[in-house]
């Protein structure tokens, strides 16, 4: 036969309270994002802190609020946010300007349901965005008090709503009831009361089980390849890009330029090392024919190693002393198969095995096709000079100059254009040298000079009429784009006998300030040039693109050149999320993850066997005991401990005392400590059988203490008292009696 | 409950009611339990079932309790050709005024003594019922009230079922109690033989109490408070009886209302405001036997009165009242 016994509950007064003060929570604690997310909101947030606190305090006061203003809220928040909209220009921070003005005022007037549940959702709004904008540990604190509280809210809304039977109550006009008389205190020991700390016990553990369970599989997710499992992202194919493929045609490269997206992100060790101004090396071209660089199939097979398949790869620096500065790349999917790097490089570290080629005296990587996904590179002692040493170029060029002096039969030397454009070139060059033998660098510095009359502009037009299209541009003064300035230096440093290569990439690109890294976007995309320097036997940068920063190596680096580089905007906001993603991600060695796992396991182990342990030295300790020779002390010990215990036990089941207190605190008289107080004595008269008119008088007044109205109690201390004195004459007489 | 009773009120009533049960003592003899609950009926406002074998006082007791308050009372015997206008009244059409005149039924006393209510058809049954539920009679549209107090005493013969129609479950719920007079005690049943008059018309009764103090006593039983842990030894107490296995069905929510009003009621005349858990305890029996069916049927009426008993006292035993 089931007990079932009523719980006392609260009332719908009480539970309209107990709503207020939780919507009001919610409130709060979502327009305190704002501390944290760089917004500017401060007037706002306080305004609404203030106002919200206020009527926390004093629920009755949203009543003063004269009812006309009710409509005139709606017109007057679309009037503030399109405002907002139109002199801020921004749309995130309107957008949560305007959640907090709606949270306001949701906040300082009465609810009805549809508007507690828009104060969850408008809440949930102001702490996802704070969330994803900042990813810090306060938004993970924050969101688990929003969703404790949140639950509780939405327990209180189910629970008013059954209360009302649905009969939602206009709330619009006047105070409700609930407002006029609410005492905090009071609400807290009525909740205190009713409320099922089982259940309750039973909840948290829930939750935090849940919490618990999902900061595990936080931990342990990168152990499996999310991308490989995530099957979907392969149909997912951007847009195919053609820049940076091992053909260029003119205005490629500044095709891409159109396209702002991310193409890479560089995570650096030591900021210090990053150059002002630095050249992000992809592609080389050597070949010039039809118009058209590209690079040759010769240099392709001569200075690519043939394919490997392996996770690193040694590069032609070697390691120096001291602690190597690590560069971190995470190559978008859809730039290209070749990775950009900024020099020569000591090692470089995939993270997962790649099949790839390795072209050492070109500084270059080619994987063997496009990656679908996010590719993932570590790379250490990256040589960040403009200056590529190339020994094996150097003496082919030595070779190659013995046997047919004066020739091209060498691709980087070779112009690929018809006799008439060549004589024109030759002639060129001399304008440009006057006749005399120069340095490559002065060579350089001069072409660049000479070239600067051109204008630049994304939109080249190129004279018409006979032979090679860039000579012909070359020879007017119309504006070109970079990869006309870089191919037209090439030609010239060819037609003046120097060895140069067109050289595709990126350019510059921009320093995150949220997530701290290098970020490498499509608009960045360049083509420049390197021209061989035969007295140092390395390629020099040369860059002759007007506003490019010249042809000179820059040796500047530091963190100092990234402030100009700094970007605080919001698309940069997002983009340090992907950065951070990938962090979290991408590990190249797998060791501090699985460190973390072995440290929680052997911390595990290790209180399992403490606890086994201290069991085992208990049971130990209890036979010893037992074993050792009895006495009377012992005995009398051992008394003295059954007697605690069963003094123990009366006083619990006679006084409720003990740590159990507040679990059985519960139903019916157990509520009020009167009414337990006078069952308890009137237990105690009713053992005994036997009344005398006393007693009936006080057993009368104890009845009216336990079962009777409170307002016609007698004076409880007063009744206890003689109810005393009537069990001390019972248990005397029946002493008597026996 | 905002009001609370004056401790005046409580003992003025308990001091009426008191008379009102020594007025009853003085016929009816060795019955003072029965007369217990029948006062508890009165001031609870309910109706009384009273099931027992002819001649054992049941008339009596009903005619001495409209003696004693002031009240009048009549009597129906319920037979198989009675119809409903014999009991609520019908509309005659009167000559002189050209018009139908409603003609009081015997329904129109405050005490309606119904005499062996099972012998009835269920439809002159049924519309016994309904004034006892809604106190008022309607013929041809015309609702007219019987006035209050209003109290009836439905008699059943237990053991003689030849011919009858019993009423069914629902119906038994409209009663508040049921009560079974039994003989009386060898001393009593010689007083009673003592006594030289026969018929319960030749009682000579002075009211003790009055028609509108009656009505006091009914609002103030509203009035007493009821604690919350009696609520809930109610409540589990109906509960109980509804997933106690020997029962077809359990106690209906109307059944769990009869008992916390009786009790009040009981509370009041034992001069308390506050009702204990004892009050409750004792009128489980006449409460809800009546209204609980076994899932085994039995042929004897009292047999099946016995089990729905001993069930009923198996559960009062596994529930302790609050303390």
């Amino acid at each position: 036969m089931p007990m079932e016994r009523k719980r006392p509950q609260l009332n719908l007064d009480e539970l309209h309270q107990l709503k207020w003060l939780l919507g009001g929570v919610l409130v709060l604690l979502s327009v305190w994002t704002v501390f944290y997310l760089e917004f500017d909101a401060w007037t706002l947030m306080g305004l609404t802190t203030v106002a919200v606190s206020a009527t926390l305090v004093r629920p009755d006061w949203p009543a003063r609020v004269p009812a006309w203003t009710h409509r005139l809220v709606f017109p007057a928040v679309v009037a503030f946010f399109i405002g907002d909209l139109w002199v801020t220009g921004e749309v995130l921070p309107a957008v949560v300007r305007l959640d907090i003005l709606l949270l306001l005022y949701r906040g300082v007037s009465y609810r009805q349901k549809r508007d507690d549940l828009q104060v969850i959702v408008l809440g949930l709004f102001l702490i996802v965005v704070a969330g994803v904008l900042t990813v810090s540990l306060v938004f993970a604190a924050q969101i688990l008090v929003f969703t404790a509280c949140a639950l509780g809210f939405l327990l209180v809304i189910t629970l008013v709503e059954s209360a009302e039977k649905g009969a939602g109550k206009k709330v619009a006009n006047g105070t409700p009831s609930w407002a006029m008389h609410t005492r905090w205190r009071r609400l807290w020991v009525r909740v205190r009361e009713v409320t099922d700390w089982r259940v309750v016990a039973l909840g948290a553990a829930l939750f935090a089980g849940v919490v618990v369970v999902s900061a595990l599989l936080f931990l342990a997710i990168p152990r499996f390849q999310l991308e490989n499992s995530l099957f979907l992202e392969r149909f997912v194919s951007k847009k195919a890009r053609s820049g940076f493929n091992e053909t260029i045609k003119f205005g490629d490269v500044t095709d891409i330029q159109q396209d702002t997206s991310v193409a890479a992100s560089v995570d650096v060790t030591d900021r210090t090392q990053i150059p002002a101004n630095p050249y992000w090396r992809m592609l080389v071209l050597d070949e010039y024919r039809d118009g058209t660089f590209r690079l040759s199939p010769t240099l392709r097979r001569a200075a690519f190693t043939p394919e490997r398949t392996e996770t690193a790869l040694r590069g032609a620096l070697r390691p120096v002393l001291g602690e190597p500065v690590y560069w971190t790349f995470y190559l978008e999917s859809g730039i290209s198969r070749y990775l950009p790097l900024l020099g020569s490089f000591e090692q470089l570290r995939f993270r997962e095995t790649q099949n790839f080629r390795f072209g050492e005296e070109l500084g270059l990587v080619a994987l063997r096709e496009e990656p679908a996904t996010m590719t993932a590179y570590r790379v250490e002692g990256l040589s960040t000079g403009g200056t590529l040493p190339d020994a094996a170029f150097a003496k082919s060029l030595k070779e190659h100059k013995k046997s047919t002096p004066k020739s091209d039969t060498l691709l980087m030397l070779r112009l690929g254009v018809g006799a008439a454009d060549r004589a024109l070139l030759e002639q060129r060059v001399k304008e440009i040298t006057g006749g005399a033998e120069l340095t490559t660098g002065e060579f350089a510095r001069r072409v660049d000079v000479w070239l600067g009359r051109h204008p630049y502009s994304l939109s080249p037009r190129i004279p018409d009429g006979p032979g090679d299209p860039l000579v012909r541009w070359m020879s007017s003064e119309e504006g070109g784009h970079c990869e006309l300035f870089a191919g037209s230096f090439v030609l010239l440093a060819r037609a003046a006998g120097f060895p140069a290569r067109v050289v595709t990439g990126f350019k510059g690109g921009t320093w995150n300030a949220y997530s701290g890294n290098f970020t490498l976007r499509n608009s960045d995309a360049h083509a420049w040039c390197e021209i061989f320097d035969r007295a140092t036997g390395a390629w020099l940068r040369a860059d002759p693109t007007l506003g490019a920063g010249g042809t000179q190596p820059h040796g500047a680096k530091g963190e100092a050149t990234l402030a100009r580089r700094t970007d605080r905007s919001w698309s940069a906001r997002f983009d340090s999320l992907r950065v951070f993603w990938y962090r979290r991600i991408v590990n190249f060695d797998q060791r501090s993850q699985v460190e973390t796992l072995k440290a929680m396991k052997e911390a595990t182990e290790n209180s399992g066997r403490q606890l086994r342990a201290l069991l085992t030295a208990a049971v130990e300790r209890i036979k010893a005991w037992l074993a050792g020779p009895w006495d009377v002390r012992r005995v009398a010990k051992l008394l003295a401990l059954a007697a605690g215990l069963a003094g123990a036990g009366w006083a619990w089941r006679n006084f409720r005392l003990g740590i159990f207190g507040a679990g059985t605190r519960r139903r019916g008289a157990k509520d009020d400590p009167v009414r337990r107080e006078a069952g308890v004595w009137l237990r105690r008269i009713a053992d005994f059988g036997y009344r005398t008119p006393d007693t009936l008088a006080v057993m009368e007044e104890l009845q009216r203490l336990r079962f009777g109205a409170p307002a016609t109690w007698p004076e409880p201390e007063a009744v206890f008292r003689r109810a005393r004195q009537a069990v001390r004459e019972l248990r005397r007489r029946a002493g008597a009696r026996k | 409950m905002s009001d609370f009773l004056q401790a005046a009120q409580v003992t003025e009533t308990k001091q009426a009611l008191d008379r009102l049960r020594g007025s009853m003592q003085t016929f009816i003899k060795g019955k003072d339990e029965v007369i217990e609950q029948v006062l508890v009926c009165l001031v609870a406002g309910g109706h009384l079932l009273i099931e027992d074998l002819p001649g054992v006082g049941k008339t009596t007791l009903a005619y001495a309790l409209a003696r004693s308050m002031d009240c009048t009372f009549s009597r129906i015997q319920f037979t198989s050709d009675l119809l409903p206008g014999d009991v609520t009244g019908v509309a005659i059409y009167d000559e002189t005024e050209k018009e139908f005149v409603f003609k009081q039924g015997p329904v129109f006393a405050s005490v309606v003594l119904a005499d062996e209510i099972n012998r009835a058809t269920p439809k002159t049954q049924s519309a016994l019922l309904e004034v006892m539920d809604r106190a008022r009679v309607t013929v041809d549209g015309v609702a007219h009230a019987v006035g209050a107090p209003f109290m009836v005493f439905a008699t059943q013969n237990p053991v003689d079922y030849e011919g009858t129609f019993p009423l069914p479950e629902s119906q038994m719920d409209r009663f508040l109690m049921r009560l079974q007079m039994g003989y009386p005690q060898p001393a009593d049943e010689l007083e009673i033989l003592r006594i030289a008059r026969t018929s319960y018309d030749a009682i000579a009764v002075n009211p003790v109490v009055t028609r509108a103090e009656v009505l006091g006593f009914q609002a103030l039983a509203a009035q007493v408070f009821v604690e919350d842990s009696v609520l809930d030894y109610i409540l589990r107490i109906v509960t109980a009886t509804r997933t106690e296995a020997e029962f077809k069905t359990g106690v209906s929510v109307r059944g769990g209302l009869a008992l916390r009003t009786a009790a009040q009621a009981r509370a009041l005349l034992h001069g308390r405001d506050f009702v204990l858990p004892d009050d409750v305890t004792e009128l489980v029996m006449p409460i809800l036997a009546h209204r609980l069916v076994l899932v085994r049927q039995t042929s004897d009426a009292l047999e099946e009165r016995r089990a729905i008993m001993s069930a009923l006292k198996r559960i009062l035993a596994a529930l302790p009242p609050p303390a």
